[in-house]
């Protein structure tokens, strides 16, 4: 996936590469989370269904430590319901993409994930579903593995810090984010209002809600559009 | 008991809200002004991921030194480098900084 530099790639061979970077950056948080649901008290069996049925870094953790920290099953499953809502979105912008009847869709439509979501992006507000579909297929695996492996035998957690590996998300994020101010009319406007805006929910909200609110800043490209010709020729654009 | 009821309702939670825009929408075309929107959702929610993956839970895990990893692959990208080349420069750069610092 050399989006920047050479022709973009998509498909289930590219998928399955990005997949594996991504895989080596969550295999660490798979190990810390097996780690702290076992020092939480969880018994082992549970915290390795919960990473292969939920498959969430931010919904499991909610879960786990407003759970485990004393609070109710309803504002457990509260707390972290919100952290997964920023899928909503995700989801909507995906479902153009997505082919088949309604249960074939909701099914693709499991294999969103963050990373694989933003792999995903073709630009023109496309994207490719094979590539999502391969990013998830690693990232599946080797987040049980780490599960296990964090439930097994903790490592320290300042190994991720160390290795650098804490940079893969957000690097991988912000690649994809330039390649989209070539794709997307007023990409830079939405994403500095994107910015701004997530920037101030941080500091109030849970981040899954920050993320999800971050969508809002979309609307932007609203701004003194013609009502009779919202379109133009910029919803047809792509990369 | 109750860690396994929770569980069981995030997996079925979690599969409802993934699955809600493509199950209710379909391919159906979206009238011009929503399909805009939604066209833009891409920039808006990664801009949104990456504010917190930077900064995290109330500003708590920014590290200035992510910061210079970012930098290094902002210029790489400018530059015309790949995807991979771009984190992978980032990443080193950053553990390299982390080791001096």
């Amino acid at each position: 996936m050399s989006r920047s530099g050479s022709a973009p790639e998509y498909g289930w061979r590219p998928g399955l590469r990005v997949g594996v970077g991504l895989g080596l950056a969550v295999f660490p948080v798979a190990v810390s989370f097996g780690a702290l649901s076992t020092t939480l008290g969880w018994p082992p069996l549970a915290t390795i269904i919960c990473s292969a049925v939920v498959f969430s870094a931010g919904g499991q953790l909610a879960l786990l430590t407003t759970l485990t920290g004393g609070s109710g099953l309803l504002l457990a499953l509260g707390a972290a319901t919100l952290i997964n809502l920023r899928f909503l979105p995700m989801g909507v912008s995906v479902a153009a993409s997505l082919e088949g009847p309604a249960w074939k869709r909701a099914l693709g439509a499991q294999t969103i994930l963050d990373g694989s979501w933003a792999a995903a992006y073709q630009g023109g507000g496309r994207y490719d579903r094979l590539t999502m579909f391969g990013a998830s297929a690693v990232q599946w695996p080797v987040w049980i593995l780490g599960t296990v492996v964090g439930v097994v035998a903790a490592p320290a957690p300042e190994l991720v810090e160390s290795l650098g590996l804490d940079v893969v998300f957000p690097g991988f994020f912000l690649v994809l984010l330039l390649d989209s101010f070539r794709s997307t009319p007023r990409a830079p406007l939405i994403a500095g209002t994107a910015i701004l805006l997530t920037g101030g929910l941080v500091l109030v909200a849970p981040t899954g809600v920050a993320v999800m609110l971050s969508s809002l800043a979309a609307f932007v490209v609203l701004i003194g559009r013609d009502r009779r010709d919202p379109g133009g020729p910029h919803v047809q654009e792509s990369q | 008991m109750t860690v396994w009821v929770a569980i069981a309702a995030l997996a079925v939670i979690n599969f409802m809200i993934k699955a809600a825009g493509p199950a209710l929408l379909g391919d159906r075309p979206l009238p011009p002004l929503v399909s805009l929107v939604v066209h833009s959702l891409a920039p808006a929610l990664l801009a949104g991921l990456l504010i917190v993956q930077v900064l995290g839970q109330g500003w708590r895990e920014f590290d200035w030194t992510l910061l210079a990893g970012l930098s290094v692959i902002g210029v790489l990208w400018l530059l015309g480098r790949s995807q991979i080349l771009c984190i992978l420069a980032g990443v080193v750069v950053t553990v390299i900084i982390r080791a001096l610092v």
